[in-house]
């Protein structure tokens, strides 16, 4: 994770070698990405990924399949079964031309899938996809990690971070901030800000909650993490009845942002103050 | 070597199912007017007309699409990233290179025999000739010489950092290396040394076309190609493609692709 040009991508051309590090060395599955072993068993997708539109989706495969060294019935099979595994076997003998951004996706990493990959690399798979390409995508990476496969993904998308991943780095400015397993920081006691909704007609309850953390609203209030416990003890005290209490961002984020030191900026406690 | 044959078919595929072979068919129409123009308004040299026309015709069209193929695949390739994906799979640089070469050379050779048919067609049907037999010497020298562009070409496209770039130092490189006889005639003039210099530079550097231009003496009848200088032509083919491969391959090994 990081933010739009904190060197995710650069990342990821390093470790294909489509970039030369300035200093230092990278090793990968235990070698260098210039040898052809360790390239056979990395997969990659690329953001946005551009194909030939002259061809079809299963000539496509077959190509990049060959450069896997696979050719004849293996070939063929193996392009069968990763049509499969993307859900295109059907629309594999059209031209690429008429596929749509989701189709396109798909094809990508079935192209990546190829080789079977022990890494899988992809670089904003989710992007430009509509709901259902998305959820699409996002089984595919499912699937593909209940089979063993390592997936390294360049995301924005908490969501899918949330789902899929298992560990998390946080790139900010060059510099790998974090690494850290996602059941830490589910666990973490990172501040989220969180809605508490109270009985209709009990909103004047929420007035003059002495914490600077939160915000009232007509029916709830918006507050911090940190002071959770107490809004709800002291709305407790009230005798005011609390309906729900929601998180309102991912914990994944608020880590995010907490790592980047970017949460000052981003909430609302610096702007608006005591309520 | 495998993986060599998969890059040049893929490439000839792309190329071949491309927009790109109407220039030929513009070609060959351009060629079969002007061939039906000029057997109206010449007397008596018909067959040297469409032998001269059909020649030209068999490099210029060779030369267009050679032209046209790089820039649009330039624009394909770095522009919109697809080399990423074929340079992330376990295929050497030099073979990406070396494939992409074979591909383009195999669309370019069949625009180039299908101008040579028609142009046989013009002479045995239209004209009701025969065709000379240095017209198939001529042929195969402009096989060579489209070689020779193709692998520059290619490396340019390699080196190039824009479309305009590429465009420009190709097609420069085409018009100047037909233009080495020229230079040589420089040469033998009365000029500065730095003039000089510069000349030469020009003159090793880039291809020499001259080397390959038997269209103007296809009617000589002194004129015979033995395998003397058959060696000399294929020897200059090679070793300057060659030469031209390797710079390519170790300007790409070192690209980044940003």
């Amino acid at each position: 994770m990081g933010l739009n040009g904190a060197g995710k991508t650069t990342v990821i051309k390093l470790i294909l070698g489509l970039l030369k590090p300035t200093a230092g060395k990278i090793k990968v599955l235990d070698g260098s990405i210039s040898q052809r072993l360790v390239r056979k068993r990395i997969g990659y997708l690329s953001e946005l990924p551009y194909f030939s539109k002259q061809h079809t989706g299963r000539e496509l495969l077959e190509y990049f399949g060959s450069l896997h060294d696979l050719n004849g019935k293996a070939l063929k099979h193996r392009v069968d079964e990763v049509l499969e595994m993307v859900r295109m076997s059907k629309t594999a003998g059209q031209r690429v031309s008429g596929y749509s951004k989701g189709m396109l996706q798909r094809i990508g990493i079935g192209q990546a899938l190829l080789g079977k990959p022990r890494l899988l690399i992809c670089d904003e798979p989710m992007s430009g996809l509509d709901p259902v390409g998305y959820k699409e995508m996002r089984d595919i990476f499912i699937d593909l990690k209940k089979s063993g496969t390592t997936l390294f993904l360049n995301t924005h998308i908490l969501d899918e971070i949330e789902r899929v991943c298992d560990r998390i780095g946080i790139l900010h400015e060059g510099v790998l901030k974090e690494t850290a397993p996602i059941s830490k920081i589910l666990e973490s006691s990172v501040p989220v800000d969180y809605w508490v909704d109270v009985e209709k007609g009990e909103a004047a309850k929420l007035s003059g909650l002495p914490f600077q953390e939160s915000v009232a609203h007509s029916g709830g209030v918006q507050i911090t993490g940190l002071v959770l416990a107490e809004t709800l003890a002291l709305l407790t005290s009230r005798k005011a009845k609390v309906n729900a209490v929601r998180p309102l961002s991912s914990l994944v984020e608020a880590y995010f942002l907490n790592a980047i030191g970017a949460q000052d900026h981003l909430s609302y406690r610096g702007e608006r103050g005591r309520s | 070597m495998s993986r060599i044959f998969s890059v040049a078919l893929f490439t000839y595929r792309e190329l071949i199912r491309s927009k790109l072979l109407f220039v030929w068919l513009v070609c060959v129409a351009v060629l079969c007017g002007l061939a039906f123009l000029l057997s109206i308004l010449s007397f008596g040299s018909v067959l040297e007309i469409f032998m001269d026309l059909g020649l030209t015709g068999m490099e210029i069209s060779g030369l267009l699409v050679l032209l046209l193929s790089l820039v649009v695949t330039y624009t394909t390739e770095m522009d919109q990233k697809a080399i990423f994906l074929h340079l992330a799979k376990p295929v050497t640089r030099g073979e990406y290179l070396l494939g992409r070469i074979f591909g383009f050379y195999t669309v370019i050779s069949i625009v180039v025999l299908g101008m040579g048919l028609v142009v046989i067609g013009l002479v045995v049907f239209v004209g009701g000739g025969q065709v000379p037999p240095l017209f198939y010497d001529c042929v195969l020298f402009i096989f060579l010489e489209l070689f020779v562009l193709t692998v520059v070409g290619l490396t340019y496209q390699m080196i190039a950092t824009s479309m305009v770039g590429l465009f420009l130092y190709s097609f420069f490189t085409i018009f100047l290396g037909h233009c080495v006889g020229e230079v040589q005639w420089l040469l033998a003039q009365d000029i500065s040394h730095g003039l000089k210099v510069l000349l030469k530079v020009i003159f090793y550097i880039l291809p020499n076309m001259e080397v390959f231009n038997l269209k103007d003496r296809i009617y000589d009848p002194t004129m015979v190609i033995g395998p003397a200088q058959w060696d000399e032509v294929l020897l200059y083919t090679f070793a300057y493609s060659f030469v031209v491969f390797l710079i390519g391959w170790v300007n790409l090994e070192k690209r980044e692709f940003k």
